[in-house]
């Protein structure tokens, strides 16, 4: 294992300074970074012109200039050195730029990447389990629209239907009949799809989807919930229950009642704390609510744990799960409360959803406005992401569920006279997932440095803006920097991938 | 094997009777409950400031991202940073959106004492000040002529200027006035470009450099300068090199700094925020006593790259002013936005073909053994099938409608000289339409057969492929051999003699005259094709001491004739700019078409809520 490990990473090493060099070379070559000064009539452009071969050591030929900028590299892997990827063409040194680009791309990578594997992983298993349903073929039809759709073009659509769309549509919240009409149709269909059945059934749930969302369409629009939304107690209650009863019966089966019954007793917990302990939720900053969440969920395994049944690490799953899920819709709540600040803020002028930045300038207010004002920041673009790269995971798990289903083991867990559900969730999932984990791996490294087209129409300044501005003047060393980066992550978790293959497959060993 | 549908087991049952359960009941109960009710919301918590004060918030976008707030070191001076010290400093005069130099006498006065010598005093007014109400005086004036001047300057210490210290550096050491705010400046000969070369705007404060690099106060730093010999001695005191070395990088930063002395302000506004890469925000100078008031009480300017994404935020309403790069498809997007003014006109960028001269090939009289008679008419020949007009259409006229030909080598159509220089170089000469018939005649009456003219462009620039494309289909015809040269390393190879004709831009700085030396001199930097009239460069001598601007545009008029009737080559079309503005906002109703865009009246902006 060390020594696959010690291979692995000298490896690792030489691929990275392998492709540290071709990538170098490729800038070196793809233009000539005194271009815009050669060309102007400036009276002092000799002088101008010296002080960049100065900056950016161009009298230096490129291969030497490479070791030169490795030189500088090198110290930052050094202790105690000072970390040198050289400075840009405006004599800002890359480590900087970097500093502030990497938690841009983060923000925006991780939510996109967390949303896409969750919704993906969801989609497809379900998808294998309905296999050629209507509802697996639309959603191939789906994922595969919009996978092959250019990223640049959907965020031009995107911005143009959810933001400008969506704000015109804020100044003056009624949905009309027709629009109801419509959506509860399509909800109707949406339902019918998705719940499937015998022809009475489907016609059972077409008509009372439909209904149902007309009713509540109505309502939303009539109540002017769009200006002021909320959740409330109420709702909570009833969407809370559904939650409980929705993960009990995934994780462990609604006849294991203690489950259950811990499950629906942190929706209780939910709605005390939304109505009681509102005045909790005032004063908050994320370091606050992350611990609001796992004192969530610490109260589902204790709760869990307190109503023990036979299985007391399925209650405690149940509980936790349901939890944080209510936790995060209180949360959501709270966060509806202040939609009307942010709303009527001067600097927002009634406009909530951007098309480009991160947030709004100088906006004042509280953590709830400014988590909606990051929010409307990146909605679009996380959304962006995701519609490309859901096809994949969606893609991936179902052909890779199906496989598992076809296993011998499934059918022994089914011949053995096993629940369904403990043969899906238990037997096939969890295997299911295991091929899932090399690509999740594989695509957080290409995510980080492939936001490259989203960042630039959404004018997010992380690594793919400094990575094409630096193209765009041929300023080699942000590109460089950004290489590094991208390089480094992507190797590093190719390695986490197949060591996580291997603990995850007994039968595969690394030697 | 077994198929079907394999999910169909009593539990999943169970689970999707409950989910239409919990659906229904969801919808009865949101029917029920509403937490959220208008009544429970405050109203909007800020409120717009009283009617009398500056009021409302202007947004504006820009393609490049700032980072430094000295926009005249040669590191700093990208147009982004020289947009934001506009809005925050004041000067002497600024240009107009009608390329004008005009007077801001609430700032300070200038008087030429005498023309010969040239004399010219600068006083500021009493009571002007930065933002930290320290006064903006003699020690200002006088950093600001030892960077402008190159004074000090030698190879291992110097100010890093951007801008050309060639007119300042015919000054002497200047003379301050008793009042402790103003100077004398004495040129050895007569600069042609003083109006607009002393105080360029953007300049950090003296007594934060002085400070800043040690010194005790701008009394001490004007002391310093006094005692500090001059550079090209090489002795640089290590003082006069910490002053330099922070008025060169210590103002750099692409966020707010925390020592506020670093970001000082004497403009209208003063920066307040900047958010690294993504916006800077600024408000109204409290210091601020000058004449250009602000109106608005907040200018942001918000970092957007990408032309569409500049039209679809305009259309958000997040940003109030859009000047993307010109195109036909931004300009149709932008015109189809509603609540939205848009401008079109000229920025002062231009395309032109240049013929060389010295290459010892087609257009060089020494092909032809010295006879410049023949170089001439092959070169007038190939001019002649040259399609400006078809150019026009292939590429402004989509963007502006009622673009036209540019018929000046040194002069824009904004600039008052143009239409007089126009009736006079010798331009009708050549037409949009080409005259392929006139080039053969040409070409048969110099004896020349089917010459093989080379021509360098950008071929990764759409424009400049069009112009390249257009040229050699209509030359072709005329019996030139086109030889394309298209290289993504063209820059590098201007003026190595490798082509014959070549295909770029020149930017016309707008006011001064140094750019026409710089191009059309024999020994001009900017002068790739070796070109060579006497009497242009005698011209040209004569030009960049001449002090009466009328005086000036003669001078320049007769440059451009002398230019056209060496058939040097033929200026194309100039580039097309955009501008819009959302129509809450008033104040911009122009496309300026200097580097400044919008940003140079500031203090003219209102805007209505």
């Amino acid at each position: 294992m060390t020594s696959y490990l010690l291979r692995r990473l000298l490896a690792s090493v030489l691929i990275l300074l392998g492709a540290s060099f071709i990538v170098y070379m490729l800038i070196a070559f793809s233009g000539d970074p005194l271009q815009e000064l050669r060309v102007s009539n400036r009276p002092n452009r000799e002088q101008l012109m010296q002080a960049r071969i100065d900056l950016l050591n161009l009298d230096v030929p490129p291969v030497l200039r490479y070791f030169v900028w490795l030189g500088g590299a090198a110290k930052c892997v050094v202790p105690f050195a000072q970390c040198d990827l050289g400075s840009s063409i405006q004599g800002q040194p890359v480590t900087a730029a970097l500093q502030s680009a990497i938690p841009s791309t983060l923000q925006l990578v991780t939510g996109a990447a967390v949303l896409a594997i969750t919704i993906g992983i969801a989609v497809g298993i379900v998808t294998a389990l309905r296999q050629y349903s209507a509802l697996d073929y639309s959603v191939t039809f789906i994922a595969f629209l919009f996978f092959s759709l250019p990223v640049f073009w959907v965020a031009v659509l995107l911005k143009e239907f959810g933001a400008i769309g969506f704000n015109d549509f804020l100044a003056d919240p009624r949905l009309s009949t027709q629009t109801i009409v419509i959506g509860a149709l399509a909800s109707g269909v949406i339902w019918t799809v998705i719940l499937s059945g015998s022809w009475l059934r489907r016609a059972i749930t077409f008509v009372s989807a439909t209904v149902v969302s007309a009713g509540i369409m109505y309502y939303l629009s009539a109540s002017d919930w769009f200006a002021y939304p909320g959740i409330g107690p109420v709702v909570l209650v009833v969407l809370g229950s559904g939650i409980a009863i929705g993960v009990t019966a995934i994780v462990a089966g609604l006849q294991n009642r203690p489950a259950l019954y811990a499950s629906l007793s942190m929706v209780v917990l939910g709605v005390l704390v939304m109505t009681v302990g509102a005045p909790l939720l005032n004063s908050m900053n994320i370091w606050l609510l992350i611990l609001y969440g796992a004192i969530a969920v610490g109260c589902g395994l204790l709760a869990g744990h307190l109503f023990g049944g036979y299985d007391p690490g399925q209650s405690r799953k149940a509980a936790a799960l349901t939890a944080f899920i209510v936790a995060i819709l209180v949360a959501l709540d709270r966060f509806m409360q202040a939609w009307p600040e942010y709303f009527n803020n001067t600097r927002v002028r009634g406009r909530p959803i951007s098309t480009i930045g991160a947030t709004t300038p100088n906006l004042v207010g509280d953590f709830w406005v400014h988590g909606i004002d990051k929010y409307g920041h990146l909605v679009l673009p996380t959304f962006a992401l995701l519609l490309i790269s859901l096809a994949s995971y969606t893609r991936y798990s179902r052909s890779s569920m199906l496989e598992v289903m076809e296993q011998d083991y499934v059918r022994t867990a089914r011949a053995k006279g096993l629940s369904e559900r403990v043969v899906v969730v238990r037997h096939a999932f969890r295997n299911a997932l295991i091929p899932l984990a090399t690509i999740v791996a594989f695509d957080i490294g290409g995510l980080i440095g492939g936001a490259v087209i989203t960042e630039n129409v959404f004018s997010i300044k992380g690594m793919g803006t400094l990575f094409i501005t630096g193209i765009k003047n041929v300023d080699p060393n942000p590109v460089m920097g950004v290489f590094v980066v991208v390089g480094i992550t992507a190797v590093t978790f190719n390695l986490l991938a197949d060591l996580a293959y291997s603990a995850l497959d007994p039968r595969v060993r690394v030697h | 094997m077994w198929g079907g549908r394999p999910f169909s087991g009593g539990t999943l049952r169970i689970t999707r009777m409950t989910a239409v359960a919990a659906l229904l009941g969801a919808g009865a109960l949101v029917l029920a409950a509403c937490s959220n009710s208008p009544a429970e919301t405050p109203s909007s918590s800020a409120s717009e400031s009283t009617a009398s004060g500056p009021s409302g918030t202007v947004t504006v976008a820009e393609v490049n991202t700032f980072f430094s707030f000295n926009s005249n070191t040669s590191n700093g001076n990208v147009d982004i940073n020289s947009k934001i010290s506009l809005a925050t400093h004041s000067d002497f005069n600024y240009v107009d959106d009608n390329l004008k130099v005009v007077k801001d006498e609430s700032f300070g006065t200038y008087t030429v004492d005498s023309e010969d010598p040239l004399t010219v005093t600068y006083t500021v007014n009493e009571g002007v000040q930065w933002s930290d109400g320290e006064p903006v005086d003699a020690s200002d004036l006088l950093l600001d002529w030892a960077v402008e001047s190159g004074y000090f300057s030698n190879d291992n210490h110097s100010f890093d200027f951007a801008g050309d210290t060639s007119t300042l550096g015919l000054t002497a050491f200047p003379t301050l006035g008793d009042d402790g705010r103003s100077i004398t400046l004495v040129y050895s000969e007569p600069a042609a470009d003083w109006e607009i070369s002393f105080f360029t705007t953007g300049m950090p404060a003296a007594h934060v450099v002085a400070t800043k690099a040690g010194l005790a106060d701008s009394a001490a730093l004007i002391d310093l300068i006094k005692s500090e010999p001059k550079g090209s001695e090489d002795k640089t005191s290590d003082q006069m090199a910490a002053v330099m070395d922070f008025w060169n990088t210590g103002f750099d930063s692409t966020t707010l700094p925390d020592d506020p002395s670093l970001y000082l302000s004497d403009g209208p506004f003063i920066v307040s925020d900047v958010q690294e890469n993504q916006s800077v925000t600024m408000v109204p100078n409290e210091n601020y006593v000058g004449d250009h008031k602000p109106q608005v009480a907040e200018i942001i300017m918000k970092s957007i790259p990408d032309a569409t994404a500049e039209v679809q935020a305009l259309q958000n309403g997040e940003i109030d002013v859009a000047a993307p790069q010109s195109s036909a498809d931004t300009l149709q997007a932008l015109q189809g936005l509603t609540g939205v003014n848009v401008y079109t006109g000229y920025q002062l960028a231009y395309d032109h073909i240049d013929l060389t001269f010295n290459n010892g090939g087609a257009f060089d009289p020494a092909t032809y053994g010295g006879d410049a008679e023949k170089a001439a008419m092959v070169r007038e020949a190939f001019l002649k099938t040259i399609p400006r007009q078809a150019i026009l259409e292939a590429i402004v006229l989509p963007q502006k409608p009622d673009g036209e030909i540019l018929n000046s080598q040194i002069f824009v159509p904004a600039q008052d000289g143009y239409a007089d220089s126009v009736a006079n170089n010798g331009s009708d000469a050549f037409p949009g339409e080409p005259d392929i018939e006139g080039a053969k005649a040409l070409l048969a009456q110099a004896g020349v057969t089917s010459p093989t003219v080379s021509i360098l462009y950008k071929p990764t620039n759409p424009n400049r492929v069009d112009d390249f494309t257009l040229i050699s289909q209509s030359a072709t015809k005329a019996g030139f051999q086109i030889k394309d040269e298209g290289d993504e390393k063209w820059g590098s190879r201007l003026g190595d003699g490798s082509y014959d004709s070549t295909i770029f831009g020149w930017i016309n700085s707008g006011v001064g005259v140094g750019g026409v030396p710089q191009i059309f001199s024999t020994s001009g930097g900017g002068n790739f094709n070796g070109y060579s009239n006497a009497q242009v460069d005698e011209l040209a001598g004569k030009l960049i001491v001449t002090l009466d601007p009328a005086e000036q545009v003669k001078i320049e008029q007769q440059i451009d004739a002398l230019v056209w009737g060496d058939y040097y080559g033929l200026p194309l079309y100039q580039s097309p700019g955009v501008v819009a503005v959302a129509d809450r906002l008033s104040g911009i109703d122009t496309f300026n078409p200097n580097q400044n865009g919008v940003w140079w009246n500031t203090w003219e902006w209102t805007v209505s809520s």
